[in-house]
Formats: C-alpha cells, structure tokens, sequence
C-alpha cells in the first residue's frame, strides 16, 4: 500500500543526519546496526498501520540489554527525541519516526527464564508473542493475549499498546498479564516496577507503563503471567443470512451468562478475501456473517455450553453452526480470523483500519448504523471484529489516487467513530492512539484529562523525547512548545 | 508487478518466515522490507542501482517461504524474478554465476562440467579440500556429499504399467552429480505402476537463470524443453528436483507474453509433477525390504512454498517398512541452498544453514531426506563439514532401496 502521505523525503528534502549521533551509536551496536541511508530507512518507514510513510532520521538495533541502555543514553546526551519499534506489526503507527530516531528492539529475543511452577515467565521485549506460548506449551502453559499478529508481533510492543486480541474476552488483555518490567527510562535511568508476586506495592506503575505506547521509555525485560492450558477446547463456527442476525446472537449468547474464550464476527467481505487466501478456513462465501465462538474450561459442563450456544445461534437465524472436529480444523478456523486483517490485501489497493468499541449491547444498532454510513458515503465496509468486546475493525478498502474516493472514505471513518463515541463507547480497543487516533482524542476526553495525560508523561519523560507527537494531541500539552528537544522531533 | 506490490498491506505477517530476517535481524532483509524497497524502484523514488536495493535484493535466497504465510497473496516470488531481470539490465552478475549459468545454458559445457566434477570427486580430492574454510572448502564438501555409498544396487523394476507414461526431467546436476536418484525415480515409477517414455532434447529447466534475474537465458532453455517434452507426448512430466518441478510448472507464467509458445507452455506445465505426487498417487506400493534407519525429512521450499507440496514426501518415506521418521524443527525454513545463493552469498548462506544443521544433529536422525539438489549438497557438505553424523539422501533413493533386494513387481 502506498501512502496517503506518499512519496517519502528524497535526500536533499530530509534534515541531514545526525552524523556525528550515527557514530556514536554505531560505536556501541556497531555499524551495521545503524542504519542511515534513505534506501535502508524505506523498510523503518512505515509499520503494519497502512496509509503513511515517515522515515525515521537513523534506525539502530542494539542486540543486548546493556546496548539499550547505552543507546537510550547516549540519546538522552544528544537531547534526541527516538521512537521504540519491535516487529512494526502495530495498527495505529505508534512505531512511525518521522524524521527522529528509530529503536528497535526485534533483536531482544531471548526468553530469559520460565518458572512453570508459579507459570511466570521473563522475556526480552523482542520475544515474539506465539514463540512465547510455544516455549512454555511443553509445561501445559501459554501466554494468553493473542493479538491476530502474534505469529510476528513483539511482547514489547504488546506492552506498549496493551494489545488484545481475540481470547482477551475471557483472558483479559496484556495489562492482566503483566506483572513486573525493567524499564530504561528516557533519561537512561533504568528502573523496576512492579514485581514478580504481582501484587501492588504502591502505585500500580505497570499499569501506567502498559499501554503507554513507548512514551514513557524502554522495557528491557518483561515478567509476564502464564496461563494454563484449558482441560478441553470447543470451536463452533455459525453462519448466519444478515449481519444483524449474528450480532443478535452475540447479544444473546452474553446476556445467557456464558463467557466464551472468544466471540468473534466476520461479515461476507472479510469472509471472502480470508477464502481466496492460503488461510482459507472453510467459513460459508454465501453467508452474509459468521461468528466464531470458543469454549473452554473443564470438560465437564463443556457440551452444555456448547449446546446453549448452539441453541442461542439457532433461535438468531443462524443458518448452520459446526463444531470442530479436531485439533486440525480448529487451528484452521482460527488462522483465517487471525489473517483476515492481512488477507484485505486482496480487495483493494488502499485499504484504512479501524478500531473502536461500543457496549456489546449497542452491536445490532451500532452494525446498522456502520452499514448506512458505508452506503451514504458509498464506500464498501469490510467488518472483523471481537464480537464479545464489542471491539469492531471496521475496514475500507479504496483507492487512493481516486481523491474524491479517498475523501468519502475519511469522511466515513470519521462519522463512523463519532457514532461509536455517540453510543458510549470508545476510540480504540486494542491499536492504540498512536498517530492514527489522535484526531479523535478530543472527541473522548476534555482538555483537562488531555493535559493531565501530558502530565503524567511528564513524570517518565520531562523532556518528551520518547515518541513524540503521539497518544495525547500536542496542543493538549501547555508546555509542549517550551520544549525545544521535543520540539526538533516534529515536522 | 504494480498489483502484486500494491497487495502488499505490510502487515509484517511474513518476518518470521523469512530466514534472512530470521538470521539477519534486519526488516531490509525481510519480505515485507524488500516489497518496500521494490515499490520505491519501481516508483523511481529509489535509484535501480542504488546499493541498499542491490545488497537487500541480492541477499534474498528466493524461497519464498513468505508466500505461504501472506494473507494477501502477494506474487513474491514473480516480483523478485522481475525486480532482479530489471537489475541485471544495469549491471553485471559476480563472475561465480556468469559461469555457473554460461555452462548451465550449454548441453556441451555442462556435460564437460558434469564429467570433470564427477572425475575429481573420484580421486577423493574434495574430501580432503572440504574442511577447508570458506568458498572452495564449501564446494567441495557440496562434491564430496554426492557420493553415493551403497544404497544403490540396479534391480530389475516391474509394473503393471496402468498408471499412465511418464517423461523425466534428468536434470543438470541430479544427472551428473546424483544420477543414483534419477535412476532411483526411474525404478521406483515402474514398480508403482508408471511407463517411461523418452525425452531428447531436453535441456537445464532455466531456473537458475531466471532466479538471477536471466530471464532471455531462462526463457530459451524453457522453450527448448517444451519442444523436447511435447515430442515425449507422455501423460506426465516428473521432477525429482523441487527447484526444477517449480520453474517448469511456471514456464506458463515465464513464456506468457510469446505468443508462439504460451499455450504450450501451459500445456507442459500443466503436465509436471514432483515424483512424490505421482508416487502418492499410486499408493505408493509399500517396500518389501525394511529400511533400518531413523530419518528426518527437511522440506525443499521449492516443494513446500513455491508447489505447496507438504505431505506426499512424507507418505512416500511412511512407505518405507522399518524406517523411522522423526519431525524435524523448523523443516519448512530454507537450508540457505537456493540455487547459486550458497555460492555467490557464502556468508549469509552459512548463516541460515547453521541452524538448519543443530536442528538436524537434535534429531539423531542418521539419514536427512530431501528432494531437491541444491538442499541435498547443501545439507550433505554441512553436515560434513560440521561432523554431523548424518547424511542427506533424496526420498526415493530410501523408498527405491525398499524395493531393491525383492526385484519385486507390481502387487
């Protein structure tokens, strides 16, 4: 996809490098770890959120623990504003540099110790998420936050965006499995917080730390909870003739007081790009919805369970639900809901995603209101979503050299969100804010809570060095223009 | 290209299949990076020539495992073939692949190069010479791996021949260097119930060519097998080489634009098949003889994510009275091979073998199954190299000694 921003900076165009900066962070990483050539900067200047390119002034990727700390240092001597990376998988371009330093930390991939017993683990902040769950899948264990990119996505940029993902109804998100970090400070202070009993000891500071989308500095290890792996698993896929049909049984199968693992919902766009691709999971292309349900816990009482939700599908109108027989078709059903996201590669050449969430109770209503505003603006919707979170991915495919196409879309996204907000809900479930939402911040929060925000970032970074210009709009922050380092990172 | 590049979402799906990600650390050595560095040159932004486009581009080993993890279907490997045919129009290749690809483009050339490859492998030079460090040590522990020890012993093959006739790619180095497999296939195919039938003419499938960005070269050797294997008039083309099975299945995709040959090239395509799909397809006929022998099978990706081929290698080695198959990690990641790679890139070729290599001695595995020339030499000098006691062998060479002492036919 190329960009709503397009074309990126040639050379000439750009600040010149920080040439003395590159060397002395290629003393610590060594050269080939710094990166400053607008050639190399291309794969750094964009991450999984489509529709922007910025390219960072230097890349650098330290490969230890102790280079971290010496790069956020030296940084920090060099007043240089710089934004953490992992895998770049994030949805709301919270790992854009635009024209700042770019920290990744993909090569931090060591799981430092597993202590199966209290089922805790530490890892580095580049430990891919599902390398995680494997390592520990030998103890019966895994690492319950799911995010559909966990075969790429970072336990640290998990932290960062205290990403979700489909198992999240019933496991929680990472903020839950989170107890302790060390933390490199933008300052180059390296602190602890929390710890590995996870009980609050004072304020509860890997709360703040967990979803503060790289602004308050860098994990150098992460204690992460473990989850048992569940006696007995159910995977049901119903399909359904209308949308609002699978959304009423959504609503149904919450209120009957069952907690599915998942509930998830996909309409017959998403449906049919998951089925041209090589996850196709066998989901009906005639179906106008499907939802996706998992069940687990104890064996006993399971099948109950699953009938009940059997029964709530049916009395909704679905067409057919199936179980899954095997382990085999359960990973298959899953995979196609996990790569939807990517599969709407297919569609079309540009593509804008979205994230909001409103109460469960409002998805019939809130489905409606999507699909009149997709028809107003005549712009096609694509919905996947986390039925059970009422946490809708509403996806437009379009073309972004059709201005007049690309501007109903924006439109559209735009009253999408606002009606989400209208009906009580929310901006963002599991992306973050990161550049994409900022628009919508004060849609949801007064100046004060803005400014307090701004406030509370203060306390990790006074200087605002660690991802500017992103989670709390500029403006909000009174100071911001005071701050001259802060101030360099932004063009 | 525009389109396969615009399917591209970056939505970073594909790092972790990609063992120069894997290896190198580095999103310019990723899929979703080197998608990012195509766009640029093909949008101008990025100079053809420009040295991060050339080093990133050069470091690719084209398996394409990231095909097989993207959503969106981006046509990887066909962007890589154009973008590296646009790159040689402004330079020239490193000499190692000029005269790799000279020779391979001449039946003459080769068959000098073939007969005094096999004429210094005789003297056992390359034995001694393959612990030597760097390039040449490599190559000849790629040499010295091709020997055959006694698994091959010529039995007569009978079948009841209702399975349909058969044309065989010889192959450039599975004929010279390896003919034991090819002879292996030939047997193993009448004993399931094929009938062979003779292909003259036939010449290199072209992929090397085309994987270095020779596409003329390609394209002439791959209109010279189509006449060869249109005169063959068998029902099927077999590959006993993943690498070659996938370029003729493409020759479609590679002539689309001759109008002379497109439709024939379709038509040949849509005759090959790798030997383990026609062996699969005919059972295959269980070996009489036990194979006492603990084997792990590591996945050529030019079978796995170029054919998307998985499971008939491993029904024909489950065929196999005695054998014992045990999985091995990260079988679906390239062995670092690929063609020419581990000649012209010996750093990062070694680099993604490495872990290829402690995931094999894990297994205890005695004997590595793998279908395709390059991963069988490969493997072969890196487990030579690093003492592993272990040797590479293609699967039909284990089902064809399972069918050797009984002379058997047909059931």
């Amino acid at each position: 996809m190329s960009g709503v921003t397009p074309s990126v900076a040639t050379e000439s165009e750009r600040h010149p490098v920080d040439a003395a900066l590159a060397a002395r962070l290629a003393a610590i990483v060594g050269d080939r770890r710094v990166l400053f050539r607008p050639g190399e900067l291309l794969a750094y200047s964009s991450d999984g959120l489509p529709g922007y390119l910025k390219q960072p002034s230097i890349a650098v990727f330290p490969g230890t623990r102790d280079e971290v700390i010496a790069v956020v240092r030296e940084l920090a001597r060099a007043g240089a504003p710089f934004v953490p990376r992992g895998a770049g998988t994030g949805l709301s371009g919270g790992a854009l540099a635009d024209g700042v330093v770019l920290l990744g930390l993909n090569r931090l991939s060591r799981i430092l110790s597993i202590d199966a017993e209290n089922a805790i683990a530490v890892v580095e902040p580049g430990v891919v998420n599902v390398a995680l769950s494997r390592a520990v899948s030998a103890h019966g264990l895994h690492y319950a936050p799911d995010p559909s990119s966990q075969a790429a996505c970072t336990i640290g940029g998990n932290v960062a965006e205290n990403a979700g993902g489909p198992h999240c109804l019933k496991y929680g998100v990472t903020l839950n499995h989170v107890v302790a970090l060390t933390v490199a400070l933008p300052n180059g202070e390296v602190v602890t917080l929390g710890n590995a009993a996870g009980e609050n000891d004072g304020y509860d500071l890997v709360g703040a730390f967990v979803g503060s989308e790289g602004c308050f500095g860098v994990a150098l290890d992460v204690t992460v909870r473990l989850a048992r792996n569940p006696q007995a698993v159910r995977t049901l896929l119903a399909d359904f003739h209308s949308i609002d049909a699978g959304a009423r049984a959504v609503s149904a199968i919450i209120a009957s007081g069952l907690l599915p693992a998942a509930l998830e919902m996909m309409d017959a766009g998403t449906i049919r790009a998951v089925e041209a691709s090589i996850y196709a999971a066998g989901y009906p292309t005639d179906a106008a919805a499907v939802l996706l349900v998992e069940l687990d816990g104890p064996i006993a009482g399971l099948d109950a369970d699953v009938a009940t939700v059997v029964r709530h599908c049916r009395d909704a109108g679905a067409r057919d639900v199936r179980v899954a027989r095997d382990e085999a078709e359960r990973t298959k059903l899953w995979q196609g809901r996990k790569k939807a996201f990517g599969a709407m590669g297919r569609i079309s050449s540009h593509l804008v995603v979205q994230d909001a969430v409103v109460p469960r109770t409002k998805l019939p209503q809130m489905l409606a209101r999507v699909h009149d505003i997709a028809e107003r603006y005549r712009v096609t919707v694509c919905n996947v979503f986390h039925a059970g979170d009422g946490n809708l991915h509403p996806n437009i495919g379009y073309d972004a050299n059709d201005p007049d196409e690309s501007a109903r879309v924006h439109a559209a996204m735009r009253e999408i969100m606002q009606a989400c907000v209208d009906a009580g809900g929310t901006i963002t479930g599991e992306h973050g804010v990161g550049i994409d939402k900022l628009p919508y911040m004060g849609a949801i929060f007064s100046e004060e809570s803005l400014s307090a925000m701004c406030a509370l970032r203060e306390v990790f970074d006074p200087d605002r060095r660690a991802n500017p210009g992103k989670v709390v709009p500029m403006h909000s922050c009174r100071e911001w223009q005071m701050a001259p380092a802060a101030r360099t990172g932004q063009h | 290209m525009r389109s396969g590049i615009d399917a591209c979402v970056h939505c970073g799906f594909c790092l972790q299949s990609c063992p120069t990600y894997l290896t190198l650390e580095d999103e310019n050595d990723s899929p979703r990076g080197r998608v990012l560095l195509m766009r640029s040159a093909l949008e101008g932004t990025l100079a053809i020539d420009d040295p991060s486009l050339e080093t990133h581009i050069d470091r690719c080993l084209g398996c394409r495992a990231c095909e097989t993890a993207c959503p969106s279907g981006v046509p990887y490997g066909h962007l890589l073939e154009a973008t590296r045919a646009t790159m040689a129009e402004h330079r020239r290749l490193p000499f190692v692949a000029r005269l790799i690809l000279w020779t391979f483009a001449r039946p003459a050339s080769l068959t000098i190069a073939m007969a005094l490859s096999r004429l210094l492998r005789a003297t056992r030079i390359p034995v001694l010479l393959s612990r030597l460090k760097g390039r040449l040590g490599f190559a000849m522990a790629m040499l010295a791996s091709t020997e055959r020890s006694g698994m091959h012993g010529a039995y007569v093959a009978r079948g009841d021949a209702t399975r349909g006739t058969v044309a065989v790619l010889l192959g450039c180095v599975m004929e010279g260097l390896l003919g034991g497999a090819n002879r292996a296939t030939e047997r193993t195919l009448v004993v399931n119930g094929y009938s062979l039938v003779d292909a003259p003419g036939q010449r290199c499938c072209g992929a090397l060519h085309a994987h270095a960005g020779d596409l003329r070269g390609a394209r002439e050797l791959a209109r010279a097998n189509i006449v060869a294997f249109e005169g063959a008039d068998s029902q099927f083309i077999c590959v006993n080489a993943a690498g070659c099975g996938a370029m003729m299945k493409e020759y479609a995709h590679l002539l689309a634009d001759e109008p002379e040959f497109a439709e024939r090239a379709a038509r040949v395509s849509a005759r090959v098949r790798d030997v383990s799909e026609l062996l699969v397809a005919a059972g295959p006929v269980a070996g009489a003889t036990p194979v006492d022998a603990t084997v792990t099978y590591d996945a050529p990706c030019h079978l796995l994510h170029a054919q998307r081929i998985a499971d008939p290698p491993i029904a024909v080695l489950r065929a196999i009275p005695g054998l014992r198959l045990v999985p091995l990690a990260g079988a679906e990641h390239c062995c670092g091979a690929a063609g020419i790679y581990n000649l012209v890139e010996p750093d990062t070729s070694n680099a993604v073998l490495a872990p290829k290599l402690e995931n094999i001695r894990a297994t205890g595995a005695e004997l590595v199954a793998t279908g395709n020339p390059g991963c069988l030499m490969q493997i072969g000098a890196g487990l030579r190299r690093a003492s592993i006691e272990s040797r590479a062998v293609h699967p039909v060479e284990l089902l064809d000694a399972s069918y050797r002492s009984t002379a058997r036919g047909a059931r």
